[in-house]
């Protein structure tokens, strides 16, 4: 099995490389002091991811959605409870945005910037990894159920796909707020990682 | 497997297209190549360039606007040349290209063009060519997104006025009524002295009035601890049967004397459910209190029912009626629907808001149904939970018990 042969920690290491990266990045543009940090990661069939999303989170979704392509190729996805996400974008912003816990254009472009931040990241830290670059689309955000995220990945049918899930908590002065980082992939590109983590480790 | 991403990784046909796209958006388009010169402008951004301003095309980006030098956004640009997309938000950077300022408001000011943005590659064969660069105008939503902060903000702060006033000025009134009160006992009682029964009935009189006074703050104080969600809970697990058929006792002289037929249908087992005795009392207490105060003939029917979820109490009357309208307001606070009758019956048009935000308060709702000309039907519903944690947080308790 794929997900058996992908070494967890590595890809732990892998994932807290980009998060760093994407933490100071955010502290820099907001002006205050920003952990992100990585309780849970999960490596599981697209099929599961489903069943295991469903465990972990409820109700109205907001996403930052970005289709990235290159030798590894896939849907990167920022997965925030409404709740969550309005609370982070008003954290990360005093209070100026998503006042009375709607989020508003203005907090949306802070989400879309804030994932695109994120998910650039840890997409690039994998990219380095790799030694190949990797190119990403324009960042969407989007309010969904989990259904509707589900049905907006662009996954071929012609290989079997995989999500790698990662459960981070954005640690801020003010607060901390959790959500989920799911990156599909084709079996090709988990291939591609996991050979390049286990020779990383040699 | 491979995949690019059309629209970035143009070809010369589909560049063409976008440059046409460009031509009619509301937006600002402009294409630079690996050495930061433009290759392309839409109409938009060159309208919003001043007129003395040569045409952007062929020139550095960084000499057409040389505080882009060292910027953040040169580094978004020089990203872009990367492979890196950036999305830039207008809260944290203000605008991307530095547009000269034009006039904004009716005050004669002068300010730049607020900008959302995103800085893309642009692929062209696999090869990144150059970089995409587009702008958004927010001058007007920013401002829009302010004043409503703004309005937000001096609401919730008259909003918690009005109810630190309200709290206050109902303990101020309290303490003195309390003291009347005690010195009517006290004369009342003829501990001070021999009362002539004349006195005793104006002293009697007095003292209704007093309480009268004392009830209706207790309302006002009520409204403003819920309104500003102060409202304490004390819950327990109570036969809500019980308390039903003690609010009907507490009615029966008052029916009596008005001719009124006070019928209760209560179930003969108790029915426990986990909530807070005094607010459900003080619920029953108000809608019972007002269909008595508005039935002047006829009948007024309490019923308990229960099924594995709700509990339902159920009040009708034979009064008045409500058209549809007045069905609408008769939550509103401070509201009475004929003022003719606050003169006539009393009261402060808090009960029936307070008794609401109670029910709300106890995870459950009251609802009216009424027919002008027949009589009005209230509907107190409550989840029949036995833990504290579903009466506290009661949308859970619903989902729960779907």
């Amino acid at each position: 099995m794929t997900t058996n042969r992908v070494d967890q920690d590595a890809l732990t290491e892998l994932f807290n490389i980009g998060l760093h990266k994407a933490a100071a990045a955010l502290s820099e543009l907001t002006g205050q002091r920003i952990i992100v940090d990585l309780p849970r990661l999960w490596v599981c069939p697209i099929e599961e991811t489903h069943l295991r999303l469903r465990e972990l989170i409820e109700g109205e979704l907001a996403t930052v959605h970005q289709v990235f392509m290159g030798s590894v190729s896939g849907d990167a996805v920022l997965v925030l409870e409404y709740e969550n996400a309005s609370r982070l974008a008003a954290l990360l912003t005093d209070g100026d945005v998503a006042v009375d816990g709607r989020l508003d254009q203005s907090a949306r472009e802070v989400l879309a910037e804030v994932g695109n931040v994120i998910l650039s990241s840890c997409l690039s830290a994998f990219g380095d990894m790799l030694q190949v670059a990797v190119s990403f689309s324009v960042p969407r955000i989007h309010v969904e159920s989990l259904e509707g995220l589900l049905r907006s990945l662009k996954v071929q049918k012609d290989e079997l796909h995989y999500t790698l899930l990662a459960a981070t908590r954005f640690r801020l002065t003010e607060g901390e707020v959790g959500g989920y980082l799911m990156i599909a992939v084709g079996l090709s590109s988990l291939d591609l990682i996991s050979k390049a983590l286990a020779e990383q480790d040699r | 497997m491979a995949r690019e991403d059309p629209l970035l990784s143009a070809d010369g046909e589909s560049l063409t297209v976008l440059h046409e796209l460009a031509q009619v958006l509301e937006l600002g388009v402009l294409i630079v190549d690996r050495s930061l010169v433009v290759t392309s402008c839409n109409r938009w951004l060159a309208a919003a360039l001043p007129d003395a301003m040569p045409d952007l095309v062929g020139r550095s980006l960084l000499d057409v606007f040389p505080e882009l030098r060292g910027s953040a956004a040169e580094h978004a640009l020089l990203g872009a040349l990367a492979g890196s997309t950036t999305v830039w938000a207008h809260r944290f950077h203000r605008y991307l290209l530095p547009l000269p300022p034009r006039p904004s408001g009716s005050e004669g000011r002068f300010e730049r063009m607020q900008q959302s943005a995103h800085v893309m590659p642009l692929v062209r064969g696999g090869v990144i060519e150059g970089a995409v660069v587009i702008v958004q105008d927010v001058t007007e939503r920013v401002a829009r997104e302010e004043q409503l902060r703004e309005a937000l903000g001096r609401a919730e702060v008259a909003s918690q006025a009005k109810s630190d006033f309200l709290a206050s000025m109902s303990h101020e009134l309290r303490t003195p009524l309390s003291a009347i009160i005690g010195y009517m006992d006290l004369l009342e009682s003829d501990m001070v002295g021999p009362v002539a029964p004349l006195q005793k009935q104006y002293l009697g009189r007095v003292k209704s009035a007093a309480k009268h006074l004392i009830h209706i703050i207790e309302e006002i104080l009520t409204f403003s601890r819920v309104e500003a969600g102060k409202e304490p809970l004390a819950l327990e697990a109570i036969d809500v049967a019980a308390v039903a058929q003690s609010v009907v006792e507490l009615f029966e002289p008052q029916a009596t004397s008005k001719g009124l037929a006070l019928i209760a249908t209560l179930p003969t087992a108790p029915v426990m459910v986990f909530t807070d005795p005094t607010k459900l009392r003080q619920i029953l207490i108000n809608v019972v209190g007002n269909a008595m105060k508005f039935t002047d003939a006829g009948s007024v029917k309490i019923a308990v029912t229960h099924d594995a979820d709700m509990v339902s109490f159920v009040i009708a009357d034979t009064g008045p009626g409500m058209t549809e309208h007045d069905v609408e307001r008769i939550f509103d606070p401070f509201t009475q629907l004929d003022q003719s009758l606050t003169r006539a019956k009393g009261g402060t048009g808090l009960g029936l808001p307070v008794s609401r935000k109670l029910a709300h308060l106890l995870g459950g709702d009251l609802v009216v149904d009424s027919v002008p000309g027949e009589g009005t039907t209230f509907t107190l519903s409550l989840p029949k939970v036995t833990d504290a944690e579903r009466v506290l947080h009661p949308a859970q308790s619903t989902q729960a018990l779907a």
